[in-house]
């Protein structure tokens, strides 16, 4: 007996330990002997390990192919890339396209000039046909990642020669390009002579992947948690090759859940890139690490996305339909509170609706502060208040400054470039004067609502992360004024919770921008009445708080006719809705969305920086991160 | 043998109506999410893009068609029952068309195989030990094992695999932290794949080991402490049988039918996975497949999973149920 059970033990272990190679047997992952740590970059995918490890047709919607594992960084490309930062040459990249788009006067029709001497990887030369190839597969196949917004825009679409596309829209349209125009990713063209050879477009796995990139594909784990990218021979036939020579020989993209994992793979150096930490993680990690660092050199080291985290009120509820009670919830909170419970202070706060981040300090921020602070405020009972004040980044640096002491910058450009402007000042009577203006009464320390009933609501926000922080810190400072506020973790925010307006007040975000361009079409246009949806039916993103205003309709309609190009007429038409914002207070902003992004510089250098040089994103999994690669060199470090 | 083939029957009939209960109940949970995968699917395409609303329209209608989530449930459940029987549930929707059993099947033998390995040394040297302390009650060693075991056993799985992970990983970095085998080593059946595979697992399997070994070993010194008390085991020790013998074959061997039971049901669990496991270690796993589906709102992969786990633990008891009246005679038939 007892050598049956010894027996059948031991065969057990061993069978167990071979079984995964059942599963892997079929993977067609070539040999490969090394690679040598000087000439491998190796990048942290954010996303989770690839559901459909071996898919890579990123054309076709919910196939469970991974994006972020340098497939639209290193092997896709298209016509345009605007940057969230400045950008190499400016924050807008012809990539495919020779030069920007060409519309007619009323926006109909769009001409395209491509590059000439570009390859796909397999040596077929990339031409208007793949293009065109690329737009009316995806009208003709329902299902796919850009079948809808062709369809809806595109009359027809034809080669007028080699290199020349021509669209003729089916309505006016003039960000139709921003379709080909990569902020995280856009539509990214088709190998004609491949697809065109294929039955079932939706079910084919474009494995190996034919690359338009500077890489091509060299193996992948078959459970998805990393991919290996190979520099081209023939990586000068490609579009990047006009910003100079991608430096790794090889990258690798490894997906690694656990934060405390990532931390500590960078700070045995076997990682130069990590997408995102947590703001201890990080603060840890520039103390274990001498080679590490964040987008900023010290405090607050993150790096703002253009996406504005805020205060969400669902205007279809009546309670919040009234100006007066969002201004009132927006003067009983302390942003420097809110900065220290979300980001331990590395928030980039911002009082208007728009990201502190890329160009927009320039454009807007900085502009705008002698408006801010000489705005007043009508309380309703012939008493204003001017509720801004500009030197709250400067506070929180104040606050930082005995924890993290050196690290913390000085010079008040920094600082507000690092930390924000300023934010509104918390005015407890003044909310309360509004309260009371807007029928709310206040019996004890309870306020209620004009109805006699306690004003009492629930905050939907993140399960966790700095949103989570945020939301909670915002539901205690409304408590602590007398109105009942319950914090709920909701992890369906945006996929239920917010489009269904199932929801009182949330934090998370309605307004995200391309960061390197003044235009706001990105996020703006969705905002249009038109669009709001009767309560209880589903919203269309990204009005969540479904408000409408005239004169919010006018600015969109204004912003439809005007030239993606026309800085000075889009920074007007800015203007004019941060202004609108300011006096509706439809959402309160809060802050950019802090990206906790690290780089080890052991192996490689020239990453780019706040300080000295943001031409890119830092952040690992936009599109745009490519440039990067172009601007690297080796150390000289090897691996022991 | 008749009446064992008529137990055997019983147990099997009882073994059908046991896994279409299940399947069927984990069909209609797996049906009440409120996670919508077309809504996950667009928040993914549209969210850092800029979608108009009419294309998000558009692209809606397009995807509750091509998922069929437009069909009544009970045709649902019954398509369900009449694929389950071909062992195809259909395609996931996160990964569609890719059929879910097929994404099942990728993650299935990481997981079988961590777990496998990891509940058997467990169970070994758990029962071993444990056999050896309820035996040899006056030993200090094992004694200090079991205050050891006691100690170990309450502490939460994930703070004992964060430990390792930091000790292993960073603070001495000598075992690889992350990951199922090396990036550059080929997959197949090769020694070098396998070595690197079972590199890779120390760290999850002995996290596994340490946390689950207490169970084991306090269970099956219980056992023994009662069975050395018992008349045959006296007899067997006046009458000078060697004292390994006696261990062996009398004390151990007799305390194992209940543990062995245990074990069965223990490893029939295996196919639910090892959520903290993988997310600790970055294991591939079913787990890790199981939190992606529900997250998702994938229906058809959750209700695989479940499926597999519903068979396999179904499955497990059937066969201990037929091992037993084989291994003990007191445990009748009929």
């Amino acid at each position: 007996m007892k050598k049956w059970i010894t027996l059948a033990a031991v065969a057990a272990t061993v069978a167990g330990s071979a079984l995964p190679a059942v599963s892997q047997e079929a993977a067609e992952a070539p040999p490969i002997n090394e690679f040598p740590r000087e000439e491998t970059l190796i990048i942290n995918n954010p996303e989770q390990p690839a559901t459909n490890p071996g898919m890579f047709n990123m054309w076709v919607a919910g196939n469970g192919a991974a994006w972020s594992n340098g497939l639209h960084q290193l092997s896709l490309d298209t016509l345009w890339f605007i940057d969230p930062d400045a950008g190499l040459d400016g924050a807008l990249y012809n990539q495919l396209a020779a030069e920007p788009w060409e519309y007619n006067d009323d926006f109909t029709e769009m001409t395209v000039n491509l590059r000439d001497g570009i390859y796909w990887s397999d040596g077929e030369e990339f031409t208007a046909d793949d293009v065109v190839f690329t737009v009316q597969t995806q009208i003709d196949t329902p299902g796919m990642v850009w079948s809808a917004p062709f369809s809806e825009y595109v009359e027809s679409v034809e080669a007028v020669d080699e290199h020349t596309v021509h669209f003729t829209l089916s309505k006016a349209n003039s960000r139709f390009h921003s379709l080909f125009s990569v902020r995280w990713n856009a539509a990214w063209i088709m190998p004609e002579h491949v697809f065109s050879e294929v039955d079932d477009v939706l079910a084919y796995d474009f494995n190996p992947p034919v690359s338009l990139g500077p890489y091509v594909l060299n193996s992948y784990d078959p459970n998805g948690y990393w991919y290996i990218w190979e520099k081209r021979e023939d990586w000068d036939r490609t579009a990047i090759a006009e910003w100079g020579e991608p430096a790794p020989q090889y990258v690798i993209y490894r997906s690694i859940p656990s934060t405390d994992n990532r931390l500590i793979e960078m700070a045995n150096h076997d990682l130069d890139m990590i997408h995102d930490l947590t703001p201890e993680g990080m603060f840890s990690l520039v103390e274990q690490c001498d080679t590490c660092r964040g987008w900023f050199e010290g405090f607050p080291y993150a790096h703002p996305d253009p996406t504005l985290p805020m205060v969400i009120f669902n205007t279809q509820d009546e309670r919040f339909d009234d100006r007066r009670v969002r201004w009132a919830l927006a003067l009983m909170l302390d942003a420097r509170q809110i900065s220290m419970a979300s980001y331990r202070g590395a928030a980039t706060l911002s009082a208007i609706a728009m990201p502190p981040t890329g160009t927009h300090p320039q454009d807007y921020h900085a502009p705008l502060q002698e408006w801010l602070t000489n705005y007043e405020l009508d309380l309703g009972n012939g008493e204003t208040i001017t509720p801004y004040d500009p030197d709250v980044g400067l506070q929180v640096a104040e606050m930082v400054r005995p924890q993290f002491g050196e690290s913390v910058p000085t010079d008040e450009t920094a600082i507000r470039n690092a930390f924000g402007y300023g934010w509104w000042q918390q005015d407890i009577e003044a909310a309360n004067t509004l309260l009371e203006q807007a029928g709310f009464t206040k019996q004890g320390n309870t306020w209620m609502t004009p109805d006699g009933e306690p004003f009492e609501f629930t905050l939907s926000t993140f399960t966790e992360g700095v949103i989570n922080r945020m939301g909670t810190m915002v539901a205690q400072q409304w408590s602590q004024q007398g109105i009942q506020v319950t914090p709920e973790a909701d992890p369906q925010i945006f996929a239920q919770t917010l489009p269904l307006g199932q929801f009182e007040v949330a934090t998370a975000w309605s307004i995200e921008t391309w960061g390197g361009n003044p235009d706001l079409s990105f996020f703006l246009d969705s905002w249009h009445s038109d669009y709001v949806a009767e309560p209880g039916e589903r919203q269309p993103q990204r009005n969540w708080q479904r408000w409408e205003n005239e004169e919010l309709d006018q600015i969109i309609e204004d912003m439809r006719v005007t030239e993606f190009t026309d800085t000075e007429a889009n920074i007007e038409l800015g203007n004019r809705f941060i202004q609108l914002m300011v006096e509706e207070m439809p959402v309160i902003p809060v802050m950019s969305f802090n990206v906790f992004s690290a780089y080890d510089t052991l192996y490689w250098e020239g990453f780019p920086t706040a300080e000295e040089n943001p031409y890119a994103n830092i952040v690992t999994n936009w599109a745009n991160s490519k440039y990067i690669l172009t601007q690297l060199e080796p150390t000289g470090e090897t691996a022991n | 043998m008749r009446a064992y083939l008529l137990f055997a029957l019983k147990r099997l009939l009882q073994l059908t109506a046991v896994v279409f209960a299940g399947v069927s109940a984990a069909f209609f949970i797996s049906r009440l999410s409120p996670i919508s995968p077309v809504e996950s699917i667009i928040g993914r395409v549209s969210g850092n893009s800029s979608f108009s609303p009419q294309a998000i329209e558009s692209l809606r209608s397009t995807l509750n068609e091509l998922f069929g989530l437009n069909i009544p449930l009970h045709e649902q459940y019954f398509n369900f029952l009449g694929r389950l029987i071909v062992g195809d549930l259909g395609p996931s929707l996160i990964a569609f068309p890719t059929p879910a059993m097929q994404l099942v099947m990728l993650a299935l033998p990481w997981t079988v195989g961590l777990l496998t390995v990891s509940i058997i040394i467990t169970w070994l040297l758990g029962n071993i030990l444990g056999g050896l302390a309820g035996y040899y009650q006056n030993s200090r060693l094992l004694k200090a094992f079991g205050v050891l075991a006691i100690g170990v056993q309450p502490i939460p799985y994930y703070i004992v695999a964060f430990l390792m992970v930091i000790i292993f990983g960073f603070l001495w970095p000598v075992l690889p932290i992350s990951g199922g085998f090396s990036m550059n080593v080929r997959p197949g059946w090769t020694p070098q794949f396998i070595l690197s595979i079972l590199h890779h697992s120390i760290l999850p399997a002995t996290s596994l080991v340490l946390v689950g070994m207490g169970t084991w070993f306090l269970g099956m010194r219980s056992l023994v402490s009662n069975i050395v008390t018992e008349d045959y085991v006296t007899y067997a020790e006046i009458a000078g049988v060697k004292e390994e013998r006696i261990v062996g074959s009398y004390v151990i061997r007799n305390a194992l039918v209940p543990q062995l039971t245990a074990l069965a049901m223990a490893l029939g669990g295996i196919f639910s996975g090892t959520i903290i496991t993988e997310q600790v270690f970055s294991y591939p796993g079913l787990g890790t497949l199981l939190i992606r589906a529900v997250n998702g709102g994938d229906s058809t992969l959750v209700l695989a999973v479940s499926s597999v786990a519903v068979i396999a633990v179904a499955s497990a008891i059937f066969v201990i149920d037929m091992i037993h009246p084989l291994l003990d005679p007191r445990v009748k038939v009929e």
